[in-house]
């Protein structure tokens, strides 16, 4: 997993080769979104997330139409530039079509010799049955990595579950810290550092967020604050200019942060039910087919508590199932008086001239 | 329900609608008395019926609200169980073909832009919220529903645009959510399908105001399964050579299946037009006057295409036999079994060819290919439907490696022809020519 020239990627790919000899993990390469981490873990598994490897994208397009979108696409070109090496599988959750289509591709028609693991959630609405099929989802992907890689212990599952909990109560003390401003982090900062999650294992990942959360409250931080809606938050030079133009994002809807990082906190006690208990007390999203009014109670709520201005929807160009939400997010949003921002972005672009005016123009009109 | 909306439901069935199509009919024959054309062989006799047919849907509709329970349906949904229900239902997706086909997608897509929906979206998805923020329709009106009925086994896309609709409309949406399968389906998958039809009863029964008739539903099942073996016939009947009709054709008499599966008048039809494709068999009669090489279609019609389309490869004694979209509805009917309802449909409607893994669909392709004596392959390459776009590019290459045949890939829309560049199209289809004669 190697970008050779690009820091943060190298730091990975360091990272990664010495979780395998230091600790003799195992590494899977997870495409987005939803996927039972705790599970893996419990397995010594390491999962490193594919979300957007800062690649030129050149091979994928043979494979690939010009109206898919780049998470898609640069997740692909990972893969076919030979960067995926030190990885002893994939796993790959389905997310939304191009996902399902691209697992299908890497596991049929690439001749990759990995093997490919896949895992459906079921859809909103909720009913008795989605609970039931999910743990039986869970229990099913147990015994097909069970072939790879070992058997589950379950004392290590109990764990690792638990961890999880502490590790989605200190991401939600992080985000509650960023709301009320007194984390004193930058828009960048705050990000690079939860984006970490993606590959640091969690015995890593708290030391570093409980460090920062023991840090006395600053309270210069706070000023103008938007919430930012999106897949991911890239292109980072959003971030940069929002720090630039003084305005803090106090929250976030982003699907790969507080989407599924944060969750009510689970009832049960037994591993695969509280992992239950995570996956359907995430936030609402489009992907897992909740009500639109209950993602818009979400973002609204959000803004309340940290008394956001306006909402960004920071877009990934041909996201389909963002692309449905936005009209009526942004249409509910106006109607609370919150000032809203569309705009399009492809991952790892940086930002046009244009989308710059438009920040700028956006932040005088909230200031 | 009110008892004067079912009155006049009743009235416009039973009187109405027979009266409209009469005169419609009159119309429509005084102006279809069209010259033979030396490209094709004669129309098929039976297209009059079949515009009959969906002409009385779209009409009878108008008057169904407030009558019958109405239900707005995904075209992969297992509407069988809404049937037992007695909901009149209608197909946004055939309501979108049909605009399409009249060239108004464009039109109807920009209300949508204009609501916000982006020009990326599906165009099925923008010209139905277009008709909703519009009322604009060329069937006159299309009824508002009572409930929303959702498969996400054709793609996601349907259960996002759904939520809309939903959100639109305060009304339920019930989802069928069916695993996809990567590999195999499992036992719990199958579970989770009939679980699900379970909750939806109460759901339905509370909604229709009516108990669930089991053997309603059989019966239901029953025309269901018939209907799309019927179907199948029909697109068997296309291995013959000359082929008796053309995949154009084809693209257009599947309305019934998508749109009035499980009920009497879809299997009437299908048997009077197998009747007179086999009459065409036997007579040695083909669809095109000059059959030279045959091919196959891969993913939904470009639909304000088809006629031009339909010309363009007739004059050059090309002939399409085989599609892998028209071959869904008739694919997985080996599964349906009234005695066993829910299980069956569970299967039925899970293992459809979008839900399946391109492994599938290649093997599928390759057989259609050899059954079909197929000599090339136009592989649309459609923007609105990613499930059946992505992974075209290696089902090209590897049809190309393991039969050998030459084909091409279109980059167009199914309704949006602002996604059309026709010279674009034109080159690719010249290459493609050049290189299916060079095979002969």
């Amino acid at each position: 997993m190697i970008m050779n020239g690009h820091p943060e990627a190298r730091a990975r790919r360091d990272y990664i080769l010495e979780q395998k000899r230091g600790f003799g993990r195992r590494v899977i390469g997870v495409f987005p979104a939803y996927y039972p981490r705790e599970l893996l873990l419990s397995m010594n598994i390491l999962p490193v997330e594919i979300w957007d490897p800062p690649l030129e994208s050149s091979h994928a397009n043979a494979h690939l139409q010009s109206y898919i979108c780049s998470v898609v696409k640069q997740g692909l070109e990972l893969i076919l530039q030979g960067k995926c090496r030190d990885l002893d599988a994939f796993l790959f959750p389905h997310t939304c079509d191009s996902i399902q289509n691209l697992a299908s591709i890497v596991n049929d028609y690439l001749g990759i010799e990995k093997p490919c693991y896949f895992f459906y959630h079921p859809k909103a609405p909720y009913k008795e049955s989605s609970r039931w099929y999910y743990i039986k989802q869970l229990e099913d992907l147990a015994l097909r990595l069970e072939k790879q890689f070992g058997p589950l212990n379950h004392h290590e599952f109990k764990k690792k579950v638990e961890q999880g909990e502490d590790l989605r109560r200190t991401i939600g003390e992080l985000y509650r810290r960023r709301a009320e401003g007194t984390l004193g982090l930058s828009n960048v900062e705050f990000y690079r550092i939860l984006r970490q999650v993606e590959y640091l294992h969690p015995d890593d990942f708290l030391p570093v967020l409980t460090a920062i959360l023991k840090r006395p409250p600053d309270r210069k931080s706070k000023g103008l604050a938007v919430i930012v809606s999106g897949i991911l938050p890239n292109p980072p030079e959003v971030l940069e200019h929002l720090d630039r133009l003084g305005i803090n994002v106090a929250d976030d809807d982003f699907l790969s942060c507080s989407r599924r990082l944060l969750a009510r906190p689970a009832i049960s006690t037994v591993p695969f039910e509280a992992m239950a208990d995570s996956y359907f007390g995430m936030q609402p999203c489009c992907t897992k087919g909740s009500a639109i009014e209950d993602r818009l109670k979400s973002i609204l709520d959000k803004a309340k508590s940290s008394s956001a201005k306006g909402v960004i929807f920071q877009m990934v160009k041909f996201c389909e199932p963002e692309l449905f939400d936005v009209p009526i997010l942004v249409e509910g949003l106006k109607a609370e008086g919150l000032a809203t921002l569309v705009i399009d972005t492809e991952l790892n672009q940086g930002m046009s001239g244009q989308l710059v005016t438009r920040l700028e123009a956006f932040a005088e009109m909230i200031g | 329900m009110s008892l004067a909306r079912k009155l006049r439901y009743g009235f416009m069935k039973d009187v109405g609608a027979p009266l409209v199509m009469g005169l419609a009919g009159v119309k429509s024959r005084s102006k279809n008395i069209r010259k033979p054309d030396p490209l094709f062989g004669p129309p098929l006799k039976c297209a009059e019926r079949l515009k009959e047919i969906m002409t009385r849907h779209y009409f009878l509709s108008r008057y169904a609200e407030g009558a019958k329970p109405v239900a707005w349906v995904t075209s992969g949904a297992p509407v069988e169980l809404l049937r037992a229900f007695d909901f009149y239902t209608i197909y946004p997706e055939n309501h979108g073909a049909l605009c399409g086909a009249q060239k108004l997608g464009p039109e109807l897509c920009a209300v949508a832009e204009e609501k916000g929906y982006h020009q990326d979206l599906c165009s099925y998805a923008r010209i139905d919220l277009g008709v909703c923020f519009s009322g604009k329709t060329p069937v006159g009106r299309l009824p508002k529903p009572d409930l929303l009925f959702a498969s996400n086994n054709i793609c996601q896309t349907v259960m996002y645009w759904y939520r809309v609709l939903s959100h639109k409309w305060k009304i339920p949406l019930l989802v069928f959510d069916t695993p996809f399968n990567f590999g195999q389906i499992s036992r719990s998958e199958i579970n989770y399908m009939v679980m699900q039809f379970e909750e939806m009863i109460p759901v339905l029964e509370r909604i229709s105001g009516k108990r669930l008739d089991q053997k309603a539903f059989e019966n239901v099942m029953r025309l269901g399964k018939e209907s799309a073996m019927a179907w199948g016939e029909i697109l068997a009947a296309m291995k013959t050579v000359p082929s008796p009709m053309t995949i154009f054709d084809a693209f257009v008499h599947l309305a019934p299946i998508v749109s009035l599966r499980g009920l009497p008048v879809t299997l009437d039809y299908y048997n009077i037009l197998l009747s007179e494709l086999k009459d065409r068999i036997s007579k040695g009669i083909g669809a095109i006057i000059n059959e030279r090489k045959r091919l196959m279609w891969d993913n939904i019609a470009i639909w304000y295409k088809v006629r031009d389309f339909s010309r363009l490869f007739a004059e050059k004694g090309m002939n399409f036999v085989a599609a892998t979209y028209t071959n869904a509805w008739a694919e997985t009917i080996s599964y349906m079994d009234e005695t066993r309802p829910m299980e069956s449909l569970a299967k039925a409607y899970s293992l459809v060819i979008l839900n399946n893994n391109l492994d599938h669909r290649l093997n599928l392709m390759e057989r259609l290919i050899d059954e079909y004596h197929v000599d090339g392959l136009v592989i649309h390459s459609a923007r609105s439907c990613k499930p059946y776009s992505v992974g075209q590019y290696d089902l090209k290459r590897l049809l190309m490696e393991r039969k050998g045949i030459p084909s091409v890939v279109i980059e167009a829309d199914i309704t949006d022809y602002r996604a059309y560049s026709e010279e674009q199209t034109r080159t690719r289809l010249e290459a493609f020519f050049e290189a299916l004669e060079g095979g002969s």
